[in-house]
Parts: structure tokens; sequence; C-alpha cells
């Protein structure tokens, strides 16, 4: 599914990620943990092609295809998806004209008719139902003044709409109370099928107490230092960074 | 012969169809006077520096010329969804036979030029009235060729219940058609009119002026439609006075233009009453929509609110000048202005300048004015769910637009701008 190879990225002329290496098979969770500032966030926006981020060396394929060298609504409409750490506020945007928009663009990609207004209403319903959004929601505009918590959820909705075949979780979990984490867990397990792969960027092994990952990475000065079983969530849980950090000065 | 002579031969033979008995014979002649000495302006003119309308007006044009019309019902828009008295004006002239009338107490509606003929008691308390008599040049041209226009009065103390629809169309390129209109709303009464502008010909000039008095305690809501004004060079004058408690709307929306400049006078001259002006405009090719503002606070305790957005691409040009002027009198003044606008290209262009004249102490007045691109990261959200490039900056255009729209209180009124906006997006949400 994703093929990361030796990948480079700077942002304003200082280097992020230092040959970053991942390999995600389709199908398979991957969970990335690691201390603040060490390029998660960086690696997410890479791929999703954010253009600030320059690629200075470096392999990503998609799907068999040069992720690079699509522009990021290529990449959506392929299949990639972000759900964001901090979503955007856009005033004025309604939510439903908004996902209007990205399904339809996303149908005329495949050389489909745009979504008939009966069936796109009944495929909103259906997905809001999944992650427990009100409908008053839809016709607020886009995360304005959406709380935390309802922007996180709101990214998942977005998410279910899309049907990806790759979704790039940043700390989603992050900004939920206890139930809504539940709830946005349970609605991303729905999402796991055989041909879609997860890559979860968090802080806390609770998440992944509901999503079960297949492989945990440890990220630390913008590569993959260590990765493990989930039980390596659990003992970086248990111990923090520290002995990571020693593990990779000792190596060095 | 030069423009200036052109128009003096006209105005001359212009007179001699007239009676000096007219209530309009002197207005006129005084008028005429006033404009000889200003003259069309030039870009040497402070009001008129960014809009060299000089220019822009063709030697050839007559004023008092006009060219008859054969229109038929279904060739032009109608506004058919909206349920309102509509009048149909053909370069300037009223047609009784394409205009509808709902009838309703208290509420006279028809040609100024019949009005002017025998309703002379209204007419002379308040024609020519509010226009600025030794500086406009454009409203004194207007009053010196006055002929016909929308007349509008609602009685004391009646609600109208349906808008009313001005609907102006032009055809002709040969003519500079001085046009006017005339509402008044009494004390305690309430009306919505719209006023459209059509284009249906090659290009055409027009010259139109509004008087707006509202009454004490009366509230008159005007919103001008310059949506079908594609090749149009057009000087628009609103002139409006507003009496105490009393409330006065005008919402411009210009959406298609060669050149188009809006003068929008209000003056406050009765305690606590208020004004709310809102545009939007939206220039592409090489059009430029100017909006030149001014809100007198004459008395205290009243408000204002300006709140204008413009969308400018390719090699758009916009003006917006602002003008809040707070009288020494004018106490316990709120006075607020907003001018927003988005270039969408590096060839577009904005000359913005608020203008705050105080001089009472005891006010609160403040203005913000922006100008900007689309934020970057709205449209990376946007391409972030497969929604290219060009559909996302068009989306976050609407978005930017849509305030103004969603200040429409006529709700059939604001769908059809709601969908003319996104036609002219190419959106299909
Ligand atoms: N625009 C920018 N200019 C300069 N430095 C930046 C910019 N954006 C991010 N950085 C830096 O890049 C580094 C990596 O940031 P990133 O957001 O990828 O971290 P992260 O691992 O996601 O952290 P967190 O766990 O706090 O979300 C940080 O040191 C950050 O300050
Ligand atoms: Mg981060």
């Amino acid at each position: 599914m994703l093929s990361i190879k030796n990948l480079n990225v700077a942002i304003n002329g200082q280097q992020i990620l230092k040959d970053f290496n991942l390999e995600i098979k389709t199908g398979e969770v991957h969970a990335i943990m690691g201390p603040n500032g060490t390029g998660k966030s960086t690696l997410a926006s890479t791929l999703a092609g954010k253009e600030a981020y320059e690629v200075l060396s470096g392999e990503v394929t998609f799907k068999g295809k040069d992720l690079l060298e699509m522009s990021p609504d290529e990449r959506a409409r392929e299949g990639v998806f972000l759900a964001f750490q901090y979503p955007v506020e856009i005033p004025g945007v309604s939510v439903t004209n908004f996902m209007k928009a990205a399904i339809n663009a996303k149908r005329r990609h495949f050389g489909l008719d745009p979504m008939d207004a009966k069936d796109f209403l009944k495929l909103m319903r259906q997905k809001m139902e999944l992650v427990e959004i009100k409908k008053e929601m839809m016709s607020r505009s886009l995360n304005e003044g959406f709380s935390g918590g309802e922007k996180k959820r709101n990214e998942i909705f977005q998410m279910a709409m899309l049907e990806p075949s790759l979704c790039i979780l940043d700390e989603t979990d992050s900004g939920l109370d206890i139930d809504a984490l539940r709830i946005v867990a349970n609605g991303i397990n729905k999402l796991r099928t055989a041909d879609r792969s997860f890559l979860v960027i968090t802080h806390y092994q609770r998440l992944l107490n509901y999503i079960v990952p297949d492989v945990v990475h440890v990220m630390f000065g913008g590569k993959i230092v260590k990765s493990g079983g989930k039980e390596l969530a659990l003992e970086l849980e248990e111990k923090g960074y520290d002995w990571i950090k020693d593990e990779v000065a000792a190596e060095a | 012969m030069s423009f200036a002579d052109k128009i003096n031969s006209e105005f001359e033979l212009a007179e001699k169809n007239i009676s000096s008995e007219h209530i309009l014979a002197h207005i006129r002649k005084d008028a005429f006077t006033s404009f000889q000495k200003l003259g069309i302006p030039s870009n040497r003119h402070e009001e008129w520096r960014y809009t060299n309308i000089k220019t822009q007006l063709p030697e050839s044009l007559s004023i008092t010329g006009h060219t008859t019309w054969n229109l038929a019902k279904d060739g032009f828009n109608s506004f058919a969804g909206i349920k309102a008295t509509k009048l149909v004006f053909l370069n300037g002239v009223l047609n009784t036979g394409l205009s509808t009338i709902i009838e309703e107490t208290g509420v006279t509606v028809g040609s100024l030029k019949e009005h002017l003929s025998h309703n002379k008691g209204l007419t002379e308390k308040y024609f020519g009235k509010l226009v600025k008599k030794y500086e406009d040049h454009f409203s004194m041209l207007n009053t010196a060729f006055v002929n016909d226009g929308a007349f509008v009065h609602v009685k004391k103390g009646v609600t109208a219940k349906q808008p009313i629809f001005i609907i102006n169309l032009y055809n002709s390129p040969e003519n500079f058609t001085q046009s006017r209109n005339l509402i008044i709303v009494e004390d305690s009464s309430k009306l919505d009119v719209i006023v459209d502008f059509q284009n249906l010909g090659f290009s055409s000039y027009y010259n139109h002026v509004s008087e707006c008095f509202v009454g004490n305690n009366a509230d008159l809501n005007v919103t001008k439609l310059q949506t079908a004004t594609q090749h149009t060079t057009a000087v628009h004058t609103l002139e409006a006075e507003v009496e105490r408690d009393a409330k006065f709307t005008c919402t411009t929306i210009s959406l298609e233009a060669k050149l188009i400049r809006n003068t929008t006078n209000v003056r406050l001259s009765g305690e606590n009453s208020e004004a709310r002006l809102n545009g939007l405009y939206y220039g592409t090719g090489t059009s430029l929509i100017d909006n030149h503002i001014l809100v007198d606070h004459l008395v205290p305790n009243c408000q204002s609110n300006q709140l204008y957005k413009g969308i400018l691409d390719e090699e758009a040009t916009g003006v917006f000048n602002g003008k809040i002027f707070v009288k020494q009198d004018a106490q316990k003044t709120n006075a607020f202005q907003s001018s927003k606008a988005i270039l969408l290209s590096d060839e577009a262009s904005i000359n913005s300048k608020p203008q705050l004249e105080i001089f009472a102490d005891d006010v609160k007045c403040s203005h913000g004015a922006a100008i900007g691109q689309l934020s970057q990261d709205e449209v990376f959200y946007l391409r972030t769910r497969g929604i290219h490039e060009a559909d996302a900056k068009s989306i976050l255009t609407y978005a930017f637009a849509s305030q103004i729209i969603n200040t429409i209180t006529i709700e059939a009124l604001k769908v059809y701008l709601d969908n003319k906006l996104k036609e002219r997006l190419h959106l299909d949400f």
C-alpha cells in the first residue's frame, strides 16, 4: 500500500525527516508514537502534499504510484486521507456542501456521474451515525466554533464518507473525552477492512487498546528508531521515552 | 462638437419642450447651471481619482436620445420566482405592458414623469431635495435632464406586503440614459425595494439617481442588483435621509460591470436612526467597480454599519471609499465600517480608503480594511479531501461572498443571488 524510502524533508530550511523509512502493507494498522516535535505531523503533512514541506530526497510509492508526483487533491482522490491534528476552520462553507464537492470530485475522477441528492443524504446519515454526529452539525460552517472533540469526530466522519485506502490519523484521540474516544475508535474499527491501511499517530496507549495495531513504531529525531508489536506501546506508556533515547545514543 | 457643447445644445432643445410653470422648470435650470460649472469629472477630481469616467463616456453619446424598443415579455429576466410589484423601464422609460402592479392600500407606485405632473404636493416637497446641489456632477446632470423613473410612496403607518421591484433594462449604445427614482416612506411605514439593472444590448451607458426619504420610525430596505450588467458603464447615486427612530438598509450587489460607480450617501438626520450599508462586488476581466459611501451622522444616538466585500480576479479593479462623518452634535454615535477584498490574481487591484471625520467627542467609531488572498491553509484543507485547486478556491470565494448574500431578508432574492454566485464560480453544490 505505502512504501517510504529514505525520505528527507525540510521546512523553512530546517530538516525534520531524516532518512525516514516505512512500509505499510494493505490491510495493516501501524501506529507511530514519539516525543513532541519529532516530526510525526511533518510526515503526515508530507504524505498529504503540503507545499511548505520540501522533499529533499527519497521516494514514496502509494499503490504502486509515485505519490510525490501527485498534487494534494489527486492524492486524496486516489485514496490518501489525513485526519488532521488541528483541522482548519472554514467559515461560510457548510459541512454538507463541502462533502458534496469532495465526493463528486472523487466520483468524477473515476468517471462516475455526481451522486444524486437522495443517495448523498442517505450516505451522510449513515456515516453520521457511525461517529454519532448530530444532524445540526451538517449545516454549520466547517469546523467553525466546533469544540476540539467535535473537530476530531468530523475528521473521522469525512474519512468514512470518502472511503480512502490509506487513513492517516494524526492524534485523533487528543481532545476527545472518554466516551467520545470510544465512539470514534469504534467508528474507525468499523472502517477497518482487508483493503484499507491505517497509520495512527498517537501519544497514548489507550487509543491502541481500541484500535489494535499490527506494528508500533517509535519515532525520534525525524526517523523510526524502534518497531515492535502492540506490547511496545504498553512499554512506552510505562517507561517513557528516555530508555529509547539512551538506546539511540548508545548506537551512535 | 465637444461633449460639453453637445450637452448644452441638447439642454436648450429640451428646455423648449417644457413649460415654465412646470415644477421642474427651475430645478432643471439650476441643476444645469451647476452641471455646467462642474462638467464631467476627470481623474484629477479627488472623488474620481481611481475611476476615470471621463475617458469611458464616448463623446458621441446623446443625453436625451431615446431608443424605442419592442421587447417581449420573456425577453428579459422578470424574476418570476419573486412575488412583487414590478415596474419595468426600457431605456429609462416606464413600460406599463411589461410591468405588473399588485395593488396595496397606502402604497403608490408609478412613473415619476406622471407623478411630477399630477402629484405635485409630494413631488414638490421631495424631488431634488437630497442631491448634492453644487458638488455632484452626475446628480446635477441627471436633475437637469430628468425624464422618467420610478415613483414610490408609502403612506404613514403602512407596512407594504409586497416588495417593489424596479427593473431597468437597457439596449442602446448611443445614449447616456438619465433615470431617476423617488422613494418616499412616510412615518412608521415599512417597505422593501429591489432595483435591478440589466443590459440587454451590446453596451450601455446610464446615470441613475435615487432619492430615498425614510420618515420617523419607518423602515426602508433597498437592494440594488447589478448582476446582468456586462459591458455597462454606469453611475449610480443613491441619496437617503433617515429620520428619528427610522432604519435604512441598502445592499448593493455588483457582479458584472465594465465600469460601475455606486455612490451611496446617507444622512442620519433624526435621533436614534440607523443605517446598514452592505455591499458585494465581484470584478473579472478588466471591469472596474467603485463604491463610494458616505454616512453623515448629524444628530445624537444614531448607528451606522458599513460592510463591504470585494472579489477581484483577472485584471479587475475595485475602488472603495467609505466615509463616516460625525458632526459636533452627534454624540453617542455608533459607527462601524468594514471593507474586505480578496485579490484572486496578480493583475487585480483595489484602492481602498476609509475616511473618518469625527467632530463629536463621545462616540464609538471603528473601521477595518483588509486586502488579501485566500488562505493557503484553507485551500490545502479542501484539497486534501480531493477537491481540485480551482474548485477549492471557488468554494472559499463563495464562502467569503455569502456573508453579504446572507444578510438579504427577502428569501427568494437570497436564493436567486446565491445561485447566481454559484453559477459565476462554476460551483454545482
Ligand atoms: N513552519 C515551520 N517552520 C519551522 N519549523 C517548523 C515548522 N513547522 C514545524 N516545524 C518544526 O518541525 C518539528 C517537527 O514538528 P511536527 O509538528 O512534525 O512534530 P510532531 O512530532 O507532530 O509533534 P507533536 O507530538 O507535538 O504533535 C518541530 O520542531 C517544529 O517546531
Ligand atoms: Mg503533531
